[in-house]
């Protein structure tokens, strides 16, 4: 790990101006960083693909980590909330299962323990080529992605191009598929962005980036609206390794039913499949006034990975996708 | 020690012997005295018991002390700076950065003589000792290096091509071994009822030893140093330690107190411990230098992967009769290793040539079972193909081709506890069962020197240069003392680890406890005879007649405790030696593996579901590590059946998973039910090793077992749920 | 440290919640320093003096290790597994530096009593924080019943990753003291063992859940 300062403000203004009154870095992966569970950051640290100058620890600031509302409120989760917390808080479990699917899905209780919701969106791509300081790929300021013609069989088959990174993130499919905001703290105050907004393709955004945050921006909280579909949500995460992974497809769906099982809202969203938590309103737009049944299903899996372009040794996610899409939806319609 | 000799005989036996990774059995000439023996494995009163491992205490308190523990006061920080290419030439190196930094303390250039070419990513180029390992860190990122970038070939696939870029300036490929008569192969090929021609590959995996390679040297200067090295062979290290401090090897001590794994990498000081020991006599101060898990996996070695063609026809009656075999072993710029096929089946008629092909990746090294898992896996996968083929079941096949009726014994014992009758006859059903066998060696060498003292205070001391490598050794080396002393495992305390304490092999090729343990054994028995000429005159009976047991020495009515009969030593108590002997010690075992696993055949997922191993191991020393050993062989074997594998970047030439994230090892969540088997009605009263087997015949019945359960038959390591959609989507585009 | 069930009504919806310990760190450090207070305030304030480093950069931290004050110089970038294994003196080894990215759970420790990776903790962020290592849990002659146990079941051969499992498993025990197997796979797939101990593992984390019951009746 390269040096740097430690700093520990109490106030989010004085975290903001600790990481916008940094001294000046020439590489955008030496911007200073927020640091909360530190869980992924200090990964990227140790192997130098990021070496922040200064660190601002958010954990002295108060009032960050805490879980208020309800499935008849909405939820509003403080950025240093922490994924154990989630994955236990009963109401979470009760109102926002897909929320608790997703928390207890992610790496081992130790990361859960100190990983924070914050962070887990957050969090830096798994492409190998990325998180090898050996290679300088596109997403470290080279010039290709080495991924698009090599060792690609974890990489994306949707929105891909010209990077082909994964969003590593369990969480963020569920959230962005609950209609989730995120609160960002930045010099000029604050602003509420919906987090399908949030994510942006490399195609898009800065390739250096997969989010809108800047380098002086905090995100202070994560807003779930109460809907009519969140009760009945599920997350799906398909691993390569069943112990302690990352996805290799997963799902976020969450459906409102009639009484007479039709459905009324769907949500679905792919996760590990594209550079961004991947919503499929196509899929979403077939299942609606219709009962969940074996020939909607294969409908709805066709229709969501319609677009998948897969590269030379990922092509597998398709199907694997598919299969996860019909066992969530089944699922979920199967529920009380 | 006067004892009567019979008349001194010779006899002749084979012991095994690891060059390069490959075991060879060697015949050399004993002598066939009395002396002790083992008696019949069911008449122990320690040994072939269920003994708590005596090194437990202190490792799951977290204070037995590892070479990675020491902390020495005044230590430095070691370094390695390692090339990021796989091949370039070294222009220039400039420390004059590093050298100016605070803390910094040594720094070694091993491109310092110029024409220094770097040949595979993680090859060392420099070194650095500092007061911190944060400050080591920086020091080595301000080493500046230019390279000149070469051509470099990191597939086998390319490396055989002839305009490939040469490794070695004799080229790429090395034959080594070429056998049988291919024109009589090809025309009794002609002849079968079926045949099968098919190519199997497995990667190059990693030993992934929780503790890293490293050492602690010991060295302010002076005339002797203390070497701390996390090594499989405490003998290993002293020589070139000596060479590189400038020392008389008789100076220079090694300690391996306890050991975090091995698994055939850590024998001999390697570079990391060269450089350790350069930059101690640089700075005159004791230097750790433990790799991190990132050199760990690009320059501490490997197992080789193995690519292997082969045609083969049976008969309709399920005789193998001829077998055609093109196999290449990918040792990097090593040889590698590979087991001649057909392995332990026999084949009417068989040609094979073996061939190593040499890439631009570190040389591999002799990993559990070098070549066996790899040779398991091709003609296993090939055996079965046959099987299905001649509509036969896959165990009564291999029955019919092996001669060795162990072999059957074994598997039908085997084949009764995972319940082989229940095996789904027609692949597809998303649960199956597959089988699979190995062979080892492990028998022992006349290496080791075991001293056993007995003290006037009735405590028992016996001491031994080996090292304990998690397998344990210490255990069992108490209790051959205690056994043979009559006493508790608890009242023998054994000093093992140190140069200092009497000769002793390295553990390679299940060859410990083969070879320690008739020495431990000899010398517990010296110590007993010279105990019983001084307490036989106290009862008033002759030496031969003393029994030993339950803590008392006695004879016909009479008894001392033993306390009260060590009281009648001399001062100084007793010290006996012991030596190997031959006829404590055998070697050659068997071993079938059964696996039972389920497939997703929507995700492809492979859940194992129970594994059966069944080993014959002689006599065993204690039960409850050799069952601990088969269930970790089964474990490592499924880890690689399913998960492992090095994945290198053609393009680029550098690995892309050295990490633990990336190169995945199985977890708590891929282990199925376990059940390991010493097959006890191996006869033999004699110890052999069983570290190694167990890990030989796994993977192969995984892979067998996935076919069956779904019928894809992956013929590429690991099994991955994508190789296993890809084969289901092709069944479907066939169907 | 075992009040995170009590149920301290501090928000509407998170009764679970655990309550946090403050550490007043290094300045104000006197004998008392742990004080429970309530979440919202329940930050682990780094005094502002603490850090400010000294121009080489480093700064002297006071660690709650194994219910002893622990001081030493380090720098910022200094992880608290880096800080146990070499700047303490003497160090505190149980916990072990094997892949240094939080994948393999050699170094787990227990900060305020729930399992961490102390390859992924920076030292100056545990400041304060109550940290426990197998040392800690019991000592040769006085094991707790996850370490007896796993002496006795042969849950360790080598024994490099035995004090992460056995502290991943003690902490399962405290918070979970009947685990079904699946539980035991899920508060240790963390861990990972090279030498296969798994399925003793496993039986060893049952045996001292049936120990422990014995004990409290």
């Amino acid at each position: 790990m390269k040096r740097f300062e430690w700093t520990a403000p109490t106030s989010v203004a004085e975290a903001v101006e600790l990481l916008r009154s940094a001294p000046s870095f020439a590489d955008p992966d030496e911007a200073p960083r927020p640091f909360a569970g530190g869980q992924d950051l200090l990964t990227t640290m140790k192997e130098y693909i990021l070496r922040p100058s200064r660190l601002v620890n958010l954990k002295a600031i108060r009032g960050l980590d805490r879980i208020q509302g309800d499935g008849k409120r909405g939820l509003r989760l403080g950025a240093l909330v922490t994924l154990a917390r989630i994955e236990e808080n009963p109401i979470i479990k009760r109102d926002f299962p897909a929320l608790s699917d997703a928390a207890r899905s992610v790496a081992s209780p130790q990361i859960r323990h100190l990983g924070t919701i914050g962070g887990n969106l957050c969090q830096r791509p798994r492409c190998w080529y990325y998180r090898l300081e050996e290679v300088v790929c596109l997403k470290k300021g080279g010039t290709q992605c080495y991924a698009a013609s090599g060792e690609n069989k974890y990489n994306a088959i949707l929105g891909g191009g010209p990077s082909y990174i994964v969003h590593p993130s369990d969480l963020a499919p569920v959230l962005v598929a609950l209609g989730a905001s995120v609160a960002i703290a930045g010099p000029e105050g604050e602003r509420v962005v919906p987090l399908e907004k949030f994510f942006t393709l490399p195609s898009e955004g800065s390739i250096r980036r997969e989010n809108i945050l800047r380098h002086d921006e905090i995100i202070t909280e994560i807003q779930v609206p109460a809907s009519r579909f969140a009760a009945r949500s599920i997350y799906l995460k398909f691993k390569e390794r069943a112990s302690f992974d990352f996805a290799l497809a997963s799902v976020a769906a969450a459906l409102e039913l009639d009484r007479d099982r039709t459905v009324r809202q769907a949500r679905l969203v792919l996760g590990g499949v594209a550079p961004i938590p991947w919503r499929v309103p196509k899929a979403e737009a077939l299942l609606v006034g219709k009962r969940i049944a074996p020939d909607l299903l294969n409908q709805v899996a066709e229709a969501a990975l319609e677009g998948a372009r897969p590269l030379a040794h990922n092509g597998y996610k398709v199907p694997l996708t598919q299969a996860l899409i019909r066992r969530a939806l089944t699922q979920l319609a199967a529920r009380a | 020690m006067i004892q009567q000799q019979p008349a001194k005989k010779k006899r002749k036996v084979l012991v095994p012997r690891v060059e390069n990774g490959i075991e060879r059995m060697v015949e050399i000439e004993v002598e066939d005295e009395g002396g002790p023996s083992w008696g019949p494995n069911n008449a122990h009163k320690l040994l072939n018991h269920h003994l708590v491992r005596v090194d437990g205490p202190v490792k799951v308190t977290g204070i037995a002390a590892y070479t990675y523990d020491r902390h020495l006061p005044g230590m430095l920080y070691g370094r390695i700076l390692r090339s990021p290419h796989a091949h370039a030439r070294v222009v220039r190196v400039d420390t004059s950065q590093a050298q100016r930094m605070p803390g910094v303390r040594a720094i070694v250039n091993l491109a310092e003589r110029g024409n220094y070419v770097v040949r595979f990513m993680g090859d060392p180029v420099a070194a650095v000792a500092a007061t911190t390992p944060e400050i080591a860190e920086d020091a080595i990122r301000a080493i500046k290096v230019e390279y000149e970038e070469l051509p470099h070939v990191v597939r086998a696939d390319e490396a055989i091509k002839p305009d490939a870029p040469k490794v070695f300036p004799e080229g790429n490929l090395e034959e080594k071994e070429r056998r049988g008569d291919l024109a009589k192969v090809e025309a009794e090929l002609a002849r079968c009822d079926v045949i099968v021609e098919a190519e199997y590959r497995t990667p190059t995996h990693h030993h992934a030893c929780l503790e890293t390679h490293g050492h602690v040297v010991d060295y302010r200067g002076g005339d002797r140093a203390v070497i701390y090295a996390s090594t499989q062979g405490t003998f290993t290290i002293l020589s070139d330690a000596a060479k590189e401090l400038g020392l008389p090897q008789s100076a220079v001590v090694s300690i391996v107190e306890h050991m975090g794994g091995g698994f055939g990498s850590k024998f001999g000081i390697g570079i990391e411990g060269k450089l350790a020991c350069q930059l101690a006599k640089q700075a005159r101060a004791p230097v750790k230098l433990m790799l991190t898990r990132k050199d760990e996996f690009l320059l501490a070695g490997n197992g080789p992967g193995s690519w292997q063609r082969f045609k083969a026809g049976a008969t309709r009656d399920g005789t193998l009769v001829a077998l055609r075999a093109t196999q290449y072993q990918m040792g990097g710029l090593g040889d590698g290793s590979l087991a001649g096929q057909p392995y332990i089946y026999t084949a009417r008629h068989f040609y094979r040539e073996r061939i190593a092909v040499h890439t631009h990746e570190d040389a591999a090294r002799a990993m559990r079972a070098p070549g066996h898992p790899q040779a398991s896996f091709a003609i296993e996968s090939l055996m079965d193909e046959l099987a299905y083929k001649l509509g036969m079941d896959p165990l009564e096949f291999r029955k019919k081709n092996l001669r060795d009726p162990v072999y059957h014994r074994q598997l039908d014992r085997g084949a009764r506890e995972i319940g082989w009758q229940r095996r789904p006859k027609e692949p597809g059903t998303g649960r199956g069962m597959g089988c699979a066998v190995g062979t080892w060696g492990g028998g022992g060498a006349p290496q080791c020197k075991v001293t056993v003292q007995i003290a006037r205070d009735g405590t028992v001391g016996v001491a031994v240069g080996t090292q304990d490598i998690g397998t344990g050794t210490r255990t069992f080396t108490r209790a051959i003392v205690a056994e043979e002393l009559g006493l508790n495992i608890r009242d023998v305390v054994e000093r093992i680890g140190d140069s200092r304490l009497g000769a002793a092999n390295a553990s390679g090729g299940s060859t410990t406890a083969a070879s320690l343990a008739p020495a431990v054994k000899d010398a517990a028995y010296n110590a007993r005879m010279q105990m019983a000429q001084v307490i036989a005159p106290l009862l008033g009976a002759k030496p031969e007649e003393l029994q030993f047991a339950d803590g008392k020495v006695s004879s016909g009515g009479k008894s001392l405790t033993w306390r009260q009969a060590c009281a009648a030593l001399p001062l100084a108590g007793i010290t006996a030696q012991g030596e190997w002997k031959a006829n404590l010690a055998a070697s050659g075992v068997h071993g079938v593996c059964f696996a039972e696993v389920e497939v997703d055949m929507e995700t492809g997922h492979v859940r194992p579901i129970k594994m059966v191993h069944v080993q014959d191991v002689g006599l065993p020393l204690n039960r409850l590590a050799i069952e601990s050993q088969l269930i970790g062989g089964m474990i490592q074997s499924l880890s690689m059946a399913l998960l492992e594998g090095r994945v290198m970047d053609a393009r680029l030439g550098v690995q892309l998973n050295p990490h633990f994230g990336d190169y995945k090892l199985a977890g708590t969540f891929e282990i199925p039910e376990m059940i390991p088997i010493i097959d006890d009605e191996d006869p033999r009263q004699a110890v052999i090793g069983v570290g190694e087997p167990a890990h030989i015949p796994g993977g192969s019945a995984i892979a067998n077992a996935v076919f069956n359960a779904c019928g894809v038959r992956v013929r590429e390591l690991p099994i991955t749920p994508d190789k296993i959609l890809q084969g289901l989507a092709e069944q479907r585009r066939r169907a | 440290m075992t009040d995170r069930r009590r149920g301290e009504k501090t928000d509407a919806v998170d009764p679970g919640r655990r309550r946090f310990l403050k550490g007043v760190g290094l300045a104000g450090a006197s004998a008392a320093i742990i004080d429970l207070i309530e979440p919202e305030m329940a930050r682990a304030e780094t005094p502002k003096d603490s850090v400010q480093p000294s121009p080489d950069g480093t700064l002297e931290i006071t660690l709650l290790v194994n219910g002893q004050r622990r001081t030493a110089r380090v720098e910022p970038r200094t992880t608290l597994l880096t800080a146990l294994r070499e700047y303490l003196d003497p160090p505190v080894t149980g916990p072990k530096l094997v892949c240094d990215m939080g994948t393999c759970g050699a170094c787990t420790v227990l900060l305020d009593d729930a399992p961490a990776y102390a390859c992924l903790v920076l030292a100056v962020d545990a400041i304060g924080k109550k940290i426990t290592t197998a040392e800690g849990l019991g000592t040769p002659d006085r094991m707790n019943p996850v370490q007896r146990a796993f002496v006795e079941k042969d849950a360790l051969m080598c024994g490099f990753c035995t004090p992460g499992f056995v502290t991943a498993i003690s902490a399962l025990l405290r918070k979970n003291p009947r685990p079904t197997l699946e539980e035991i796979r899920e508060a240790c797939q963390g861990n990972f063992c090279r030498c296969g101990t798994y399925p003793r593992v496993f039986e060893a984390a049952l045996m001292a859940s049936a120990a422990s019951d014995r004990a409290e009746e």
